[in-house]
C-alpha cells in the first residue's frame, strides 16, 4: 500500500499527458516507417544497403513526426487552454497566467463561453463566500453591540491617543461640535483620568484604577448621574484604556438628599452657636471684675464647651462635603506655628479647663508648608480634643514639631490610656468608636476621618502608634511648600492675597490695590 | 487711617445687638438695619467705613445688595470695607463670586465679637499702609 503517496495536482496533468502523447507519436512513426523498409527491401524495390531508401524512409519519419506533433498539439490546445483555466481558480500555486477568453480565435471557435463558464462558476462561489462571512460577521457584531447597549453597565474604550474608539448606550460620552467623542465624567480634585492615563503611558505596562461617585454633571443640572469607574490600562496594544462604568445615581442619589440635609442642619445649628459664643465673648470682659474665683471657672467651661460645638459642626459640615466630593483645599504657604497659633487660645483653654498640662515645642525655623490653615487647624483641635478626652487628669498633651525628609511631622502625643493594635486599623473609620470610648467618652466618632480626609487632600499623611495603657502618639505628615510650589502655582493662584480666617478670608489690599 | 463708621445689615436681632454693643463699645460709630433693602438704601446714602452684611437676609439678599453696590461699572462704594458675616460655608463659585466684591468673608459662628474688633483693625491696618 503507498500510505505516503502525495495528491497530484492539476498543474501536473498536462505536461505528463502531452508527454506520453508525443512519445508515443513517436515510436508509432518509427514502428510504421520500419514497416516500409522492410516491404521495401522483401519485395526487392531496394537493396537493404541502399542509401537511396533509407534517405526516403528517414526523410518521411521526420515529416510524419512533425507533422504529427504539431497536429497532436493543435487538436488538444482548448483542452490544455481549460486545463490552464482550471488550474488557475483551483487556486493551486502556478506560473503559468490564466487564459484570456477574449482571444480572437477563442471568440471565432466559440471556445470562450466554454472558459468563461469556467471562470464565472468559480467567480460566484467566491462572491458567495465573502458575502457570507461578512454577513455573519456584521450580525456577530450587531449582536454584541445589542446586548452592551442593553446593559446598565457603561463601557468605553480609548486607544493610545486617548480618543473613544467605542462607547456604549449607558456610557456617559459626549459628540462635541466637531463629531468627536468624548468622555464625559467631572473627576474631583487631582485624581482624574487624565492625570492616571499620565502616569500609566509613563511607568506602566499594565495598571487599574478605581473611581467612586463620579458625576457627569455640575449640581443642580438636570439628569445629572454618578459613577463608579474601573479602568483598565494595557500598554500600546490597539485599545489601550477600557472603562468599565457602573451607574450607582440612584444609591448615591439617596446619600446625597440625607447629606444635604445634614449640611442644612449644620448651618442652621451655627445660629445659635453664634449668638452662644458672641455673648459669651462679650460677658467675659464685661463680668471679668464681678465673677468670683468658682464663679470664672465655670464660665470658663462655657466657653470652652461652646467652642467645642462649634468644632464638632465644623466636623460633620466638612464630612458632608467630603462625602459629596465637594471638600475643597485652598492650599497656601503657611507655617505651622501661624496654624497652631489660630487655634492656641482655644487649646489653652480646653487643657486648663480639663486640668491637662499642654506643652508646644514647634521649633522657629521649620520650613514652611502647604497647607489650608482652617482645615489643618481643625485636624490639630481634633487631635489635642481627642488627647485631653483620652488622657487623665494632670495628664501631659504635647504637640511637636520636625522634618522628615520632604515633609514637616506634626505630632500630639498623650500619656493615656492608650489603644490595643486591633482598634489602631479601624480608627479613622466613619463613625468608628472603640468599645471603651463608647462607655466613658462622649463623640461623635468622625473626628478622625475627617482630619484622614484632610490630610490626604493636602497629599499629607496622618498615622498613629499607640500601646494599650500608655497612651498614643498621631501623626501628621503635611508637604514642605518649596517641594510642592510649582504644582500649587500651576493648579490654583486664587489664594494669592487672601488671609484665611478659619473658614473664612480676609483680603490682603497690600497685594489688591494699589 | 482710622475707621469710625460702621453699617451692619443682619436680621438677627440677637446678633445685631452684640455686634452693636461691642463694636460701640470699642469706639466706632455703628448704624443698624435689618433688610436688604434698608441696607442698600443705607449703604448708598453715606460713606461708611466698613460694611458688615449678612447673605440671608429678608427682601434683598447681601449677594445682590453687594451687586448692586460694587458689581457695575462703577464701584459705588471704592473706599468702604465690605466684610460678609455668613453661617454658611462657601463653594468655590461663590468664592470666586465673593472674592470679587467683597474685602472678607466670615463665618460668624467662629467670628466671636473680639475676633471681629481684630479683623476690623487688620483691615485698618492695610488701608493706613496705603500711599
Amino acid at each position: 500500500m503507498e500510505v505516503n503517496k502525495t495528491p497530484k495536482l492539476a498543474s501536473q496533468f498536462w505536461p505528463e499527458f502531452i508527454k506520453r502523447k508525443i512519445i508515443l507519436v513517436i515510436l508509432t512513426q518509427i514502428t510504421i516507417s520500419a514497416l516500409a523498409a522492410l516491404a521495401l527491401t522483401t519485395t526487392g524495390v531496394f537493396y537493404i544497403d541502399s542509401v537511396v531508401m533509407w534517405l526516403i524512409i528517414l526523410g518521411f519519419l521526420t515529416l510524419n513526426i512533425t507533422s504529427d506533433i504539431l497536429i497532436l498539439l493543435s487538436a488538444t490546445s482548448p483542452t490544455k487552454d481549460l486545463m490552464s483555466a482550471i488550474v488557475n481558480v483551483s487556486g493551486e500555486r502556478t506560473v503559468l497566467t490564466p487564459p484570456n477568453p477574449n482571444r480572437a480565435e477563442y471568440e471565432k471557435t466559440g471556445f470562450r463561453d466554454a472558459l468563461q463558464t469556467i471562470y464565472k462558476l468559480s467567480a460566484n462561489k467566491e462572491e458567495g463566500d465573502s458575502e457570507k462571512a461578512e454577513e455573519k460577521l456584521k450580525k456577530q457584531v450587531s449582536n454584541l453591540t445589542g446586548a452592551l447597549d442593553m446593559t446598565i453597565c457603561g463601557f468605553i474604550a480609548l486607544d493610545s491617543d486617548r480618543n473613544v474608539v467605542y462607547a456604549n448606550k449607558s456610557a456617559p460620552a459626549k459628540t462635541d461640535s466637531n463629531g468627536k467623542k468624548n468622555v464625559d465624567l467631572i473627576f474631583n480634585g487631582t485624581d482624574t483620568l487624565d492625570s492616571w492615563l499620565d502616569t500609566c503611558q509613563e511607568n506602566a505596562v499594565h495598571d487599574e484604577h478605581i473611581w467612586l461617585r463620579v458625576p457627569d454633571r455640575l449640581p443642580n443640572e438636570e439628569g445629572r448621574r454618578f459613577f463608579d469607574v474601573l479602568a483598565s490600562y494595557q500598554k500600546s496594544s490597539n485599545i489601550e484604556t477600557v472603562l468599565t462604568l457602573i451607574d450607582k445615581t440612584k444609591s448615591y442619589s439617596v446619600d446625597e438628599e440625607n447629606l444635604d440635609f445634614i449640611s442644612f442642619a449644620a448651618h442652621e445649628l451655627r445660629g445659635p452657636i453664634t449668638v452662644i459664643r458672641g455673648y459669651l465673648d462679650v460677658l467675659e470682659d464685661e463680668l471679668a471684675d464681678v465673677l468670683k474665683d468658682d464663679q470664672t471657672e465655670l464660665f470658663r467651661r462655657l466657653i470652652v464647651s461652646s467652642n467645642r460645638l462649634s468644632g464638632y459642626i465644623d466636623n460633620i459640615l466638612n464630612t458632608s462635603r467630603y462625602d459629596r466630593r465637594h471638600l475643597k483645599m485652598h492650599l497656601a504657604e503657611d507655617t505651622v506655628m501661624d496654624i497652631y497659633d489660630t487655634i492656641s487660645d482655644d487649646m489653652k483653654l480646653r487643657a486648663g479647663a480639663q486640668n491637662r498640662l499642654l506643652t508646644i515645642n514647634i521649633p522657629d525655623d521649620l520650613p514652611t508648608i502647604a497647607a489650608d490653615r482652617g482645615s489643618i487647624g481643625e485636624v490639630l483641635g481634633n487631635l489635642i480634643d481627642n488627647a485631653i478626652k483620652y488622657s487623665n487628669e494632670g495628664g501631659l498633651v504635647s504637640v511637636n514639631a520636625k522634618v522628615n525628609g520632604d515633609f514637616v511631622d506634626i505630632s500630639v502625643i498623650d500619656n493615656g490610656i492608650g489603644m490595643p493594635e486591633s482598634v489602631v486599623s479601624q480608627l479613622f473609620q466613619k463613625f468608628y468608636r472603640s468599645h471603651r470610648s463608647r462607655e466613658t467618652v462622649a463623640g461623635s466618632g468622625i473626628g478622625l476621618y475627617i482630619s484622614k480626609a484632610i490630610v490626604e487632600s493636602h497629599g499629607g499623611k496622618i498615622s498613629v502608634r499607640s500601646e494599650d495603657g500608655h497612651g498614643s502618639t498621631f501623626t501628621v505628615s503635611l508637604p514642605i511648600y518649596a517641594t510642592v510650589a510649582d504644582k500649587l502655582k500651576v493648579d490654583d493662584n486664587s489664594n494669592e492675597g487672601l488671609i484665611s480666617e478659619g473658614n473664612g478670608w480676609i483680603k490682603n489690599h497690600s497685594m489688591y490695590r494699589s | 487711617m482710622k475707621f469710625k463708621t460702621i453699617l451692619c445689615i443682619e436680621d438677627d436681632r440677637f446678633i445685631g445687638e452684640m455686634y452693636v454693643r461691642t463694636l460701640k463699645k470699642a469706639g466706632y460709630e455703628i448704624d443698624w438695619v435689618v433688610d436688604g433693602n434698608d441696607g442698600l438704601i443705607a449703604a448708598r446714602n453715606k460713606p461708611y467705613d466698613v460694611i458688615l452684611l449678612d447673605v440671608m437676609l429678608p427682601e434683598r439678599r447681601g449677594t445682590e445688595i453687594l451687586d448692586a453696590l460694587r458689581g457695575g461699572k462703577e464701584d459705588l462704594i471704592p473706599k468702604t470695607r465690605v466684610i460678609v458675616l455668613t453661617n454658611f460655608q462657601q463653594d468655590d463659585e461663590s468664592r470666586m463670586a465673593m472674592e470679587k466684591h467683597a474685602d472678607a468673608y466670615l463665618i460668624k459662628a467662629e467670628i466671636t465679637p473680639k475676633k471681629l474688633v481684630s479683623v476690623i483693625e487688620k483691615l485698618e491696618g492695610q488701608a493706613e499702609a496705603q500711599p
